[in-house]
């Protein structure tokens, strides 16, 4: 594996956003795989995706599951080529710059928090 | 082109029920039984979906279960398991087996129970619902299924204006036809006004853009093309296509086409020697307005960015132009995860046999079912004709 979940998360508690690229296609994934899904190659090699970006798409949860206390704002934001999905805040929607912001601590599992640039 | 026949049918009503999963999995399958008249010596297999029952209510390894219920004990029994889409796979495995030659008649079916009887409340059925997304990539964000859908939706909104009262018109539809089917959960005429006033769940979704928690099973009985013609009612099944999508939602290209969809549609319509335009109605998996908008384009039922304004003008009304869910759809008729899939199967065999009751589409000869499941990266879709 070019990049494991424990490596992503690591870096993600030190600030930074890592991602998979193809280096047969180009395509590059804002989560590990192990192959690309695109062309079928096992040589994904891992990369540092930018930490600001766009926001794609994104939603304001009003009703939880439980251990979160809603309302917030969950999004998914284009960082160059690849997408992650993060904690939202800042008032911002589709198209808004943001930044990565640190991160959330859940039942321990880590997601990226993004704010408006 | 046939590639199996459905020859007997039945569900139970989909909404709150006390019965345990193998009791009502039982009642959906005797009335299937019934429905083609054969009994347990005449099945040679069972396959069978439940979703959620060993986080719901502890209770796995439920084929055998269920089997030994209603005298298949001793025959090939499996469970399927793709979350929304779990028992039209478990259809789709069934069709191929048959068609295959491996067994001649099986019954098909899928159970599941998501309401409070299961003595769990919403927020711990919310993070069960959730555990549909990605573990690692999106769970640990607090998104919510009514979430996932609400990433699709805005997009889809976003490139092509699609609006909250479009959406709204879903449920409205949705909701009378519901009152047209005594199986649904929900048999109560809304306005868009009520949807748009109801309580926001995850934007642009509110309450009753939603579809409920619901229990039920559904079970179908499928048999060769060439068995089929000793029954009295048989509908032939002319393709079923299965697509699968990339994980989790960040990865798809294009988070609004709902691609899985239109490449199973694409397989389907091209077994059957058939396309969209030929489909008298479709059942599309509508778990929130936004699904049934994006899945009237995936199927090919409108060109991308129309299926907002066609549900608004009743395009998709049972005595519209291009019917989608006669039967309330998961939104009115409920949406008892593991029964989802075959619950569309009985479905279009009734309106395919002109034994639909009040909500029957006229003249139905053809017709589509779209079963999604989890991120829509998982789905099922079926196309059925009546027997000439």
């Amino acid at each position: 594996m070019s990049l494991s979940h424990a490596e992503w998360v690591d870096a993600l508690r030190d600030g930074d956003l890592l991602g998979v690229r193809c280096p047969d296609c180009g395509t590059v994934y804002g989560t590990p795989f192990a192959v690309c899904n695109e062309c079928g190659s096992r040589d994904v090699e891992m990369t540092e995706l930018p930490t600001a970006g766009e926001v794609y798409t994104e939603t304001t949860v009003e009703v939880s599951p439980v251990g979160f206390d809603a309302p917030y704002q969950v999004g998914i934001v284009q960082l160059d080529g690849a997408r992650v999905t993060g904690r939202l805040t800042g008032e911002v929607g589709i198209g808004d710059r943001v930044v990565l912001d640190g991160v959330l601590e859940a039942n321990d599992e880590v997601a990226p928090v993004f704010t408006a640039e | 082109m046939t590639r199996a026949s459905v020859v007997g049918a039945d569900m139970t009503t989909f909404g709150v029920h006390e019965r345990t999963l193998t009791e009502l999995f039982a009642t959906a399958a005797l009335g299937a039984y019934d429905d083609a008249g054969v009994g347990p010596d005449d099945i040679d297999a069972l396959y069978f979906g439940n979703a959620m029952g060993g986080q719901t209510e502890n209770d796995t390894h439920l084929a055998p279960a269920v089997a030994a219920q209603i005298g298949l004990a001793g025959i090939p029994c499996q469970r399927f398991e793709d979350a929304c889409a779990t028992s039209s796979n478990a259809f789709k495995n069934a069709v191929e087996a048959v068609e295959a030659g491996v067994h001649d008649t099986v019954l098909v079916g899928g159970v599941e129970r998501c309401t409070p009887e299961t003595g769990l409340g919403t927020g711990e059925m919310t993070r069960i619902f959730a555990s549909a997304s990605d573990r690692y990539y999106e769970q640990p964000t607090g998104l919510t299924f009514p979430g996932v859908f609400a990433l699709h939706t805005k997009r889809h909104m976003h490139e092509y204006g699609t609006t909250e009262e479009q959406l709204a018109h879903v449920a409205v539809k949705n909701h009378a036809n519901g009152t047209r089917n005594p199986n649904a959960h929900f048999g109560k005429e809304i306005t868009v006004e009520d949807v748009l006033d109801s309580p926001v769940v995850a934007d642009p979704f509110r309450l009753m853009d939603c579809c409920p928690f619901s229990d039920g099973a559904s079970a179908v009985v499928v048999t060769s093309d060439e068995n089929a013609d000793s029954f009295d009612n048989p509908v032939d099944v002319g393709g079923v296509g299965h697509a699968t999508d990339i994980v989790p939602l960040s990865a798809k290209p294009v988070v609004q086409a709902t691609q899985a969809a239109r490449d199973a549609a694409s397989q389907a319509y091209e077994q059957a020697e058939t396309s969209a335009d030929e489909m008298d109605f479709a059942e599309v998996h509508d778990c929130f307005t936004g699904a049934e908008v994006m899945a009237s384009e995936a199927i090919g039922f409108f060109e991308d960015g129309e299926g907002g304004p066609a549900a608004a003008e009743g395009r998709t009304a049972i005595d519209g132009d291009r019917p989608i869910n006669p039967s309330g759809g998961l939104k009115a008729k409920g949406h008892p995860i593991g029964a989802t899939g075959t619950g569309q199967i009985v479905e279009l065999t009734e309106h395919l046999r002109n034994n639909a009751g009040e909500r029957q589409i006229d003249g139905a000869e053809r017709a589509v079912a779209h079963n999604l499941g989890g991120d829509a990266a998982t789905t099922v879709v079926t196309v059925m004709e009546a027997r000439e």
